[in-house]
């Protein structure tokens, strides 16, 4: 119930509502909503607080003791002195060429697999939002690359991106003879930042198109009666009724992935390596070797430091690009 | 109310039980003492198997109290794991480590050094082989003892060294260099390597007369880029751009790896250590693989010492029973079980006997005669990813290999102030 709005009186300096009715008059009358309200209030905080709790455990502490470590010269044994560095590591990771090629390559990850699986998992789920026959058997096969271990499926695509013998040169060069020699899959930093682009596509499309479905489920068939009644063929009714309908899943969808591309690692890890000589570095296999091969704690969190902000700004700048006009306006 | 006696009822119920705990964890903890122990022996080759199976249950007879914890870790795994258990203050014990990491724990300071903690630390460091030993040496103290060794052999396979038409492997560099031709004209790679680190690297430096530093571990410049060093990288450089060695060197997924390619008869032959035969026997039973010295270059044939050492953590709350498994390990019994599963003792009486354990043993022994270590800092695995980057750009030929070598060897200077 929302609360009357109250008007001041610049005459008087009385306050009174606005049909007039002096506020005293009206005060035993708001008292127990205002108690109700108060109770709502506090239980909704109540509700929150284990959530939160989590959150500030788990997410916020990290970040602010990432912050700290980044600071310092961080030695990692407890009760030993650290040496106060300022903002040095952030100042090292501006001239470190490894870490600009790690951020280009974790861009250029990011831009091949969140269309990818936006796309793909969006076509899957318009595909399965149909009535045809075997549905769920379709979605299981499809999610089933998300349930799978990240280990099990980096491995098995190196093994189907190896130079001399592996799978995909096998078909195409062996096989299909459409390309003249064997492709170097892992060996170049391009084509192996498709490959493990490849990789997280397919890993990735089951999650979206689960999202998807669900949405696409929830749009109002009057809708789409409606606009076929109209006259509008299945891809105009796509476009004007579905893909507006689900535009909140879209915003959803490209966030949460866009955040998680940011967070690849053990596909890079398992198949590349980071290598050959860093040429596919990302950001977490490069902090990861800084600070758990060569214990620079210190450096490794200013670049996790540095990752969390890419991410924190790309994730505020995508919500408002895929806010509602009317959102925009209010 | 029956709610009520109920929840009193639970209420008794569970402080009995954990009185009952209580009591029972304090009459264990007085009976028996746990030593963790965290190593990173394979499951692959019939370590693991003898460890669990053979060499601890032996300690805990002769050792009653004592119960050994073990944990297996994969190798690759190991040296995060010792980190976070460094930053969480949860170590073991004791670890089996590699040896380039003791210097790196020591220097942590997260290590107790054995000289001073252990009483009879001379008798059994004058049990074991000198170079092993020196590896546990960080700034005037012992913080280990060696609990295997080993060292890189010329491994081949006869089948593919016949096919290619040689009568014997190479013994120098010369004849290395003209049967990886030979080879290649039969459809063969006589060197597999899988790698430009010091471990892939630094034998052909060796024996050539090159090195990575001076012999006081101060300055690599003048070293790594001397003209030795340079013209070892320069003959494996040559033989990788004449399409004479695999791509691996350069790229792991490049084909197959050395067990496979030479399992499969692309590859004759590659270096590595005396494990290379448990593995065969087990995974490839139907390939036989023989060993030979690394092929000699001006210098002699020289080539990398490896191996593992038993380090006890300052946190050790177990320091009596942990010594006494660590002087188990270092027993004459246990080094002849760890023997037979792959792991090369370090005891200087296992000359007498090892090649009665394991005829292949003869050649790692030769071998290990000349073997040189790794620089000892615990800035080794930054030092080492140096040498892999650079020497790589070499392969490449994005760089030459004497400007590679130059690049890497001020790097290195960097570190080893």
């Amino acid at each position: 119930m929302r609360p009357r709005r109250l008007t001041a009186s610049s005459n008087s300096g009385t306050t009174s509502d606005s049909l007039g009715r002096s506020v005293t008059a009206l005060r035993p009358r708001f008292r127990p909503t205002n108690v109700r309200r108060r109770k709502e209030i506090t239980a909704a905080y109540l509700f929150l607080a284990p959530g939160f709790f989590l959150f500030a455990l788990v997410i916020l502490y990290p970040i602010v003791r990432a912050f700290q470590i980044s600071l310092f010269n961080w030695s990692i044994v407890p009760g030993t002195a650290s040496h106060f560095l300022g903002l040095h590591n952030y100042s090292r990771a501006i001239h470190d060429p490894i870490f600009w090629r790690a951020l280009e390559n974790t861009g250029f990850y990011m831009a091949v697999t969140v269309p990818g699986q936006i796309v793909l998992g969006l076509a899957t789920a318009v595909l399965l939002d149909a009535h045809v026959p075997g549905r769920g058997l379709f979605r299981t096969i499809y999610y089933l690359p998300v349930v799978t271990s990240w280990v099990v499926v980096s491995l098995l695509f190196q093994y189907l991106f190896i130079t001399d013998g592996g799978l995909a040169n096998w078909i195409l060069h062996d096989n299909l003879h459409l390309v003249g020699h064997n492709i170097d899959w892992l060996g170049t930093r391009w084509m192996a930042m498709l490959s493990l682009g490849i990789l997280g596509i397919w890993k990735g499309i089951g999650w979206a198109m689960v999202i998807f479905l669900a949405a696409l489920q929830g749009v109002p068939v009057e809708l789409k009666e409606a606009a076929a009644v109209d006259g509008a063929k299945a891809w105009a009714r796509f476009r004007a009724v579905s893909l507006p309908a689900i535009r909140p899943v879209i915003a959803f969808v490209t966030v949460m992935l866009v955040i998680g591309s940011f967070n690849v690692f053990i596909s890079v890890f398992l198949m590349t390596k980071g290598g050959p000589l860093d040429e596919t570095q990302v950001l977490l296999t490069y902090m990861y070797r800084w600070a758990f091969s060569y214990l620079d704690f210190g450096y490794g969190s200013a670049l996790s430091f540095i990752l969390t902000l890419i991410v924190f700004v790309l994730a505020l700048a995508q919500l408002r690009l895929f806010r509602r006009p009317a959102e925009a306006h209010s | 109310m029956r709610v009520g006696r109920l929840i009193v009822f639970l209420g008794v119920a569970a402080a009995v039980a954990s009185m009952a705990a209580t009591a029972g964890a304090r009459t264990s903890s007085a009976r028996t003492t746990t030593v963790t122990f965290w190593d990173a022996y394979s499951a692959g080759g019939g370590e693991v198997k003898t460890l669990e199976g053979v060499v601890i249950p032996g300690f805990e007879k002769t050792h009653p109290g004592i119960v050994v914890k073990d944990v297996t870790i994969p190798y690759d795994d190991l040296h995060q794991k010792l980190v976070t258990g460094v930053a969480g203050g949860q170590l073991p014990d004791l670890v089996r480590t590699d040896i380039i990491w003791v210097p790196e724990l020591a220097n942590l300071g997260v290590l107790a050094p054995l000289d001073q903690v252990m009483p009879d630390f001379k008798k059994y460091a004058a049990r074991v082989f000198k170079g092993p030993l020196t590896t546990n040496y960080w700034k005037g103290h012992y913080y280990g003892l060696p609990l295997d060794t080993n060292t890189r052999i010329f491994n081949y396979s006869p089948a593919a060294l016949s096919a290619i038409g040689a009568s014997g492997p190479p013994k120098t560099f010369a004849q290395l260099i003209s049967l990886s031709a030979q080879a290649k004209a039969k459809g063969y790679d006589l060197y597999a390597e899988s790698g430009t680190s010091c471990w892939n690297v630094c034998p052909w430096i060796w024996s050539n007369g090159g090195s990575v530093t001076n012999k006081t571990y101060t300055k690599a410049s003048g070293y790594l880029n001397g003209p030795k060093s340079v013209a070892a990288i320069q003959m494996l450089v040559n033989l990788y751009k004449a399409g004479e060695m695999p791509g691996i060197i350069v790229n792991s997924n490049a084909g197959l790896g050395t067990y496979d390619g030479i399992n499969q008869n692309k590859y004759v032959a590659t270096l590595d250590g005396p494990w290379m035969d448990a593995i065969f026997s087990a995974a490839y039973p139907k390939t036989q693989v023989v060993g030979s010295l690394v092929p000699a270059g001006p210098a002699g044939s020289i080539s990398v010492v490896g191996g593992e050492d038993i380090v006890m953590t300052k946190s050790s709350k177990n320091k009596t029973a942990a010594l006494e498994f660590l002087r188990y390990m270092l027993g004459y019994g246990t080094q002849a079980q760890l023997a037979l599963a792959g792991q090369m003792p370090v005891l200087t009486s296992s000359s007498k006997w090892l090649t009665r354990v394991h005829p292949y043993y003869a050649t790692y022994v030769k071998q290990l005669l000349t073997a040189k270590p790794r620089t000892p800092t615990p800035k080794w695995t930054q030092i080492d990813q140096v040498i892999t980057t650079d020497v790589a750009k070499a392969f490449q030929g994005s760089e030459s290999v004497q400007q590679a070598l130059t690049d890497a060897a001020t790097q290195i200077d960097g570190l080893l102030k």
